[in-house]
């Protein structure tokens, strides 16, 4: 329904239209913590692309570790240390729940909280850990999802501190339902040990484990 | 005369660097394309959010393989690619006797519009989303509830004049963003 004042070929063209023009969702705002959510998404997975891609990472052996730790050693590689942290469950969902967090005894008095989100790219992980040192010039917090025998470890962001941080795996935490946090250092080039330090201290406590 | 959605060269990269500035502008200025693509499929508007994240984030991981500047026409075919998985994914749930199922549940929906439709829908939108707001809001009045420019007036409180002066530029302004639709029509 074009002004009387526009050419006909003007008007005839947006009455081509007008049902597109005629329908009110073709001018809906869109929700605005959508953008947020968007850029949140993207930021975080390009924040993580360099030393993380979403693939299931299966422990070693235990010959090819010691190999790639004495292999390591010879280099002076930092070996790094691990921090896991224990979570114990608040919520008996699995996917969108609030859980505690607690250093081992390579981080003693560490606690925090972590926020799990299912959304459609995955599981959202909103970490609070205060009180863990920055770690730069190479070295670095990675966070991880791990299946209940610590068999399998998914990798969900690498970071230089852990006070707020925005962490993402594209796993279930039906799956993987254990988060750890380790301290990790950047390998040599080729070396196969980059995906995790390597030590591995497992002792997570989560309530939908068996045993 | 074409819909002006060409980026910048900094913004472009800055996208497929993940750089927020960029995303966000970039998310600006094409969400209510994505959007109303992914709509025009799904016909639910929490469903039509999810993809046009879903969207956003598939085109950001896909972007090191796409050259150029003008993100629409491939923003527009991953929209609707997006949307319709998930319309496939909302079909394989539906438990819902058919007789008693909403007219607009997406499950029912089983034909989605053409490449074609989603684009000129896309292409409308970003026309609408390019108007001035006091002008887009006269448009949308006049178009969606048939208002008059008598009351648009009253509705808005503003002189009658300004509505039809206004009226007329979006009108001619949304004339020349479609044109090009117009030019490449067989």
């Amino acid at each position: 329904m074009a002004s009387d004042e526009l050419t006909p070929d003007d008007t005839a063209l947006l009455d081509e239209y007008a049902a597109l023009l005629a329908d009110p969702t073709m001018w809906a705002v869109p929700a605005p913590e959508l953008e947020d959510r968007v850029v949140e998404a993207i930021i975080a997975e390009a924040a993580g692309s360099s030393t993380n891609t979403y693939y299931v990472y299966r422990q070693p052996s235990r010959a090819r570790r010691w190999a790639t730790l004495a292999g390591a050693a010879l280099v002076g590689a930092a070996a790094a240390a691990v921090v896991t942290v224990a979570i114990t469950r608040d919520s008996s969902t699995p996917a969108d729940s609030t859980v505690a967090m607690a250093g081992t005894e390579l981080a003693p008095g560490i606690t925090g909280t972590a926020r799990l989100t299912a959304v459609s790219s995955g599981v959202r992980i909103d970490l609070s850990l205060p009180g863990l040192p920055r770690r730069d010039g190479g070295e670095f917090y990675q966070v991880w999802l791990k299946n209940c025998d610590g068999s399998q470890l998914v990798p969900a962001g690498s970071f230089h501190e852990l006070d707020e941080a925005v962490a993402w795996a594209g796993v279930s935490t039906d799956d993987f339902p254990l988060v750890t946090v380790t301290k990790e250092a950047v390998a040599p080039p080729k070396d196969s040990a980059q995906g995790t330090s390597g030590e591995v201290v497992a002792t997570g406590t989560v309530g939908q484990c068996p045993g | 005369m074409s819909v002006p959605a060409l980026l910048d060269d900094t913004v472009a990269w800055g996208f497929r660097r993940g750089d927020e500035a960029a995303v966000r502008t970039v998310y600006q200025q094409y969400v209510g394309l994505v959007s109303t693509v992914a709509h025009r499929v799904l016909h639910d508007r929490g469903l039509a959010e999810e993809a046009t994240q879903q969207t956003f984030l598939q085109a950001w991981r896909s972007s090191s393989t796409f050259e150029g500047c003008d993100f629409a026409p491939w923003l527009a075919t991953i929209a609707r690619r997006v949307a319709i998985d998930i319309q496939r994914r909302e079909a394989r749930r539906a438990t819902t006797a058919l007789d008693a199922a909403d007219p607009g549940d997406a499950a029912l929906i089983t034909l989605p519009p053409s490449e074609e439709q989603a684009w000129e829908a896309g292409q409308v939108r970003m026309a609408i989303d390019a108007l001035a707001p006091d002008e887009r809001e006269i448009v949308r009045l006049q178009h969606t509830q048939g208002y008059t420019h008598q009351q648009i007036a009253d509705s808005l409180g503003i002189a009658l004049g300004t509505v039809k002066s206004r009226s007329f530029r979006a009108h001619k302004a949304l004339a020349a963003r479609l044109a090009h639709l117009r030019e490449v029509a067989p």
